[in-house]
């Protein structure tokens, strides 16, 4: 009988059935922001500056130093025992190998224990955001508790043709598959002319993002994401060594205008020699490392870790290489609707990873998303585009900011070289 | 519009009294019923306002109330420990004549037998619906619904009619004349979720109406002119109404407006088309299930037998004066259609017109 049980256990069990009532309706947004045990939460979520690729401060720095630099902040900022770490996984796209065996190595090095295993995987321009996905799938399994989706890369010392082996006669003799090499500039150009997003558009946007990264820097926004790094650096003229310690994106302008960018030439000017793309308005070539501590909320409460946000759905989907740009304009809704059925309308903040002016602009108009909730602090044209860092990197950007302006739903997404588009629902707490 | 404090007690249920149109009586908890004493409020309606006649304290909660049938002086109280107590209310002794111990778990409804008037019926969180006689110590039967169940009733229109709807989004009808077989008298159990049918013999494109998921229905009401027709309302926010002859048929009407979940839906004893609610909304509405002709239309009336409306039913007015959940709303059975009374967790009894919050339309 209920008076046989404890008072306090009646009285509780009535009050979860009155709060069932109000609350096993919730959909969409409102469902989303309810907090549960078995939530998938960020308690850290990090990232060091990007510097401009070949001529920033972390030009002679490898790939697995940042990580490691990215690995230290984190452990330090988050205050987690390194040990209760299972598993850790690096998104990176240029390394040779993947870089799995100097990404371990920066993992011991930076204090976690040889029983916290390490993977690199590469999603192209979202393996930042595929390791995050990982850890926190696995989190979901069961399999690990506690995890880090990194991302880096080092494109001052990986860039380059080799990035890409031959393509067989195999691959070449299908059409779809040899259209997977395909430069990206170039088929953006294409795409950008097909799709009607003009020169001015595109220029506009970009001085849009400049701007926006201008005033956020100068507010200090980014401080708040960025863990500082003390790199070596050798001068080009002196030989000097000298240890220097970087705070701030390097690639942000002062005073960008669409006037100022329209003067630039095209970068992949057809025979005709048009052509859309320019330095200006793509995304800059840097280099950086992002980190992210996901763990299950009950977790997070018995260890006394700070929820900072949630991960809440992901989604990847597949497009035609030679449109690989449009990936988020069909990652997004996926994503939004793995995540309880929401409304693009729903969402506070988009971080919409700018490869292309063009592309970004082209899927932002066709969800019909408000220029004002994409990028509000600007995006890869205006500080740099690490590829595997990136997808790691726009979460600690999102959080941030959501934080920051009190807002709650965000989304981070990116194209993805050979045609495929990914897209997060997070939560900031 | 008449106002009663229930000082001290939130309310859970009201209910005109079937003898008098002056008395009503509710149910009410102290804590929002979480924890702590119920109260019973026997209230006058009188020149002078609303005025406690009498009132009962229990031991727990009080979550329901039914006055009976055969006897103008004794209601029923279904408790939090899972009692059921009856009062008569001229003695002077504060405590029950009768209280019934089977429950496991809080008794959320009670129900007088309209018709035979000789038992009456408990539901429960236990996952059971049980029968009474009031003269008799231990209950006469017991109908499993193994699910949560908030609402229990007796059919107005036959005495063997049992139903009830449950947290598990189900529609229960028993019928206490079938065999007590393993079926335990069950003769229906009807999806509120279930997607609604195609009217027979429509034609065009399918309906773009679908199932939703399952939700607790919390509570239910027999219409009082058309035998078959029930209407049940919960956790979804939807009130519909369904004729238990086609349960494949779906939900005849489905009425959408309540911001949150339901808690009492009320046919008109008057109008066959109208029934009230009272929701966590805070707001109680008056509804048209779209069968009514213009003016009220009697029992036996052309289109009675046969609703073929699958909708057409809509809100004609609502009633905002709650500041909290609304748990309770009743109609009175006498005098001009219309006069109702609610009750919330704002530790008041509203009694009003429903005419008065009707827009032009109505």
């Amino acid at each position: 009988m209920a008076n046989q049980t404890g008072r306090s256990d009646s009285a509780q069990e009535r009050l979860s059935q009155v709060s069932g009532h109000l609350s096993s309706q919730k959909r969409g947004r409102a469902a989303l922001l309810e907090q549960h045990p078995d939530d998938i939460v960020v308690t850290c979520a990090l990232r060091t500056p990007m510097t401009k690729g070949g001529r920033g401060a972390f030009r002679d720095t490898q790939a697995s130093d940042l990580l490691h630099s990215a690995f230290t902040s984190l452990l330090s900022r988050s205050g987690i025992d390194a040990s209760l770490v299972e598993d850790i996984a690096v998104g990176n796209v240029l390394a040779p190998g993947g870089g799995a065996t100097e990404f371990r190595a920066a993992a011991l090095a930076a204090g976690f224990p040889v029983t916290t295993a390490v993977k690199s995987l590469n999603r192209q321009c979202s393996s930042g955001l595929q390791a995050c996905v990982d850890i926190a799938n696995a989190i979901k399994a069961g399999m690990i508790d506690v995890g880090v989706g990194a991302g880096v890369e080092s494109m001052s010392t990986q860039y380059g043709p080799q990035a890409v082996s031959e393509f067989s006669e195999l691959l070449d003799s299908v059409p779809v598959a040899k259209e997977c090499k395909v430069p990206m500039g170039a088929l953006s150009d294409r795409m950008a002319r097909d799709k009607g997003v003009s020169r001015e558009a595109q220029d506009a946007f970009a001085a849009h993002s400049f701007q926006k990264a201008e005033r956020a820097q100068k507010q200090g926004l980014f401080d708040a994401e960025i863990a500082p790094v003390t790199v070596r650096l050798t001068d080009p003229e002196t030989d000097e060594v000298r240890e220097v310690t970087v705070s701030a994106d390097d690639g942000i302008r002062a005073g960008m205008t669409a006037q100022s960018l329209a003067k630039l030439r095209p970068a992949f000017p057809g025979e005709d020699g048009s052509g859309s793309i320019t330095a200006g308005n793509a995304s800059q070539i840097s280099d950086g490392a992002a980190a992210v501590l996901l763990m299950k909320r009950s977790t997070a409460q018995r260890l006394g870790q700070r929820v900072v946000g949630k991960f809440v759905a992901a989604s990847v989907v597949g497009v035609a290489p030679l449109l690989m740009g449009v990936g988020p304009w069909k990652a997004i809704p996926a994503a939004l609707a793995k995540a309880g059925g929401l409304d693009p309308a729903d969402v506070d903040v988009f971080e919409i990873n700018e490869a292309f002016a063009s592309q970004c602009l082209w899927c932002c108009g066709e969800l019909g998303i408000p220029e004002e909730k994409v990028n509000p602090k600007g995006g890869a044209i205006a500080f740099g585009h690490p590829l595997g860092m990136t997808g790691a990197r726009q979460v600690s950007t999102l959080l941030t900011e959501l934080r920051r302006t009190g807002k709650k739903v965000g989304v981070t997404s990116m194209c993805v070289g050979t045609g495929m588009g990914m897209a997060a629902v997070w939560v900031a707490e | 519009m008449l106002e009663f404090r229930t000082q001290g007690f939130n309310g859970y249920s009201t209910k005109y009294s079937p003898f008098f149109d002056s008395r009503i009586a509710v149910a009410a908890s102290a804590n929002f019923g979480l924890v702590g004493n119920g109260r019973l409020y026997i209230l006058g309606l009188t020149a002078d306002g609303v005025v406690p006649e009498k009132w009962f304290d229990t031991q727990d909660a009080l979550f329901d109330t039914a006055w009976s049938e055969a006897h103008e002086n004794q209601i029923l109280a279904g408790a939090g420990d899972g009692s059921v107590k009856l009062f008569d209310i001229t003695l002077s002794s504060p405590f029950p004549i009768q209280s019934w111990a089977e429950h496991a778990r809080e008794v959320f409804s009670v129900h007088w037998n309209l018709v035979s008037k000789d038992t009456f019926l408990s539901s429960s969180w236990d996952g059971t619906i049980k029968v009474w006689d009031p003269t008799n110590a231990a209950s006469v039967g017991t109908l499993p619904t193994h699910s949560c169940t908030y609402s229990a009733q007796f059919s107005p229109h036959n005495p063997a009619l049992i139903s009830a709807v449950s947290s598990d989004s189900h529609l229960r009808v028993f019928d206490l004349r079938t065999p007590a077989s393993a079926s335990n008298h069950l003769t229906l159990a009807l999806p509120i979720h279930a997607a609604p049918a195609k009217p027979p013999g429509a034609a065009g494109p399918p309906t773009v109406q679908h199932a939703v998921p399952p939700s607790e229905a919390l509570t239910h009401d027999w219409n009082k002119y058309r035998p078959t027709v029930v209407a049940t309302a919960g956790v979804d926010r939807a009130i519909r109404t369904f004729d238990i002859r086609a349960p494949a048929q779906g939900p005849l009407a489905v009425l959408h407006g309540h911001e949150y979940a339901v808690r009492r839906v009320a046919w008109s004893p008057h109008l066959s088309d109208v029934l009230l609610s009272a929701s966590y909304d805070m707001t109680c509405r008056v509804w048209t299930d779209g069968t009514g002709v213009k003016g009220g239309a009697g029992p036996g009336a052309m289109g009675m037998e046969h609703p073929v409306s699958l909708g057409g039913g809509r809100e004609m007015g609502r009633m905002e004066r709650h500041t909290e959940f609304v748990t309770g709303v009743d109609w009175c059975l006498f005098g001009a259609e219309g006069w109702c009374a609610s009750c919330g967790w704002d530790e008041r009894v509203l009694i009003w017109d429903v005419r008065a919050i009707m827009g032009p339309g109505g």
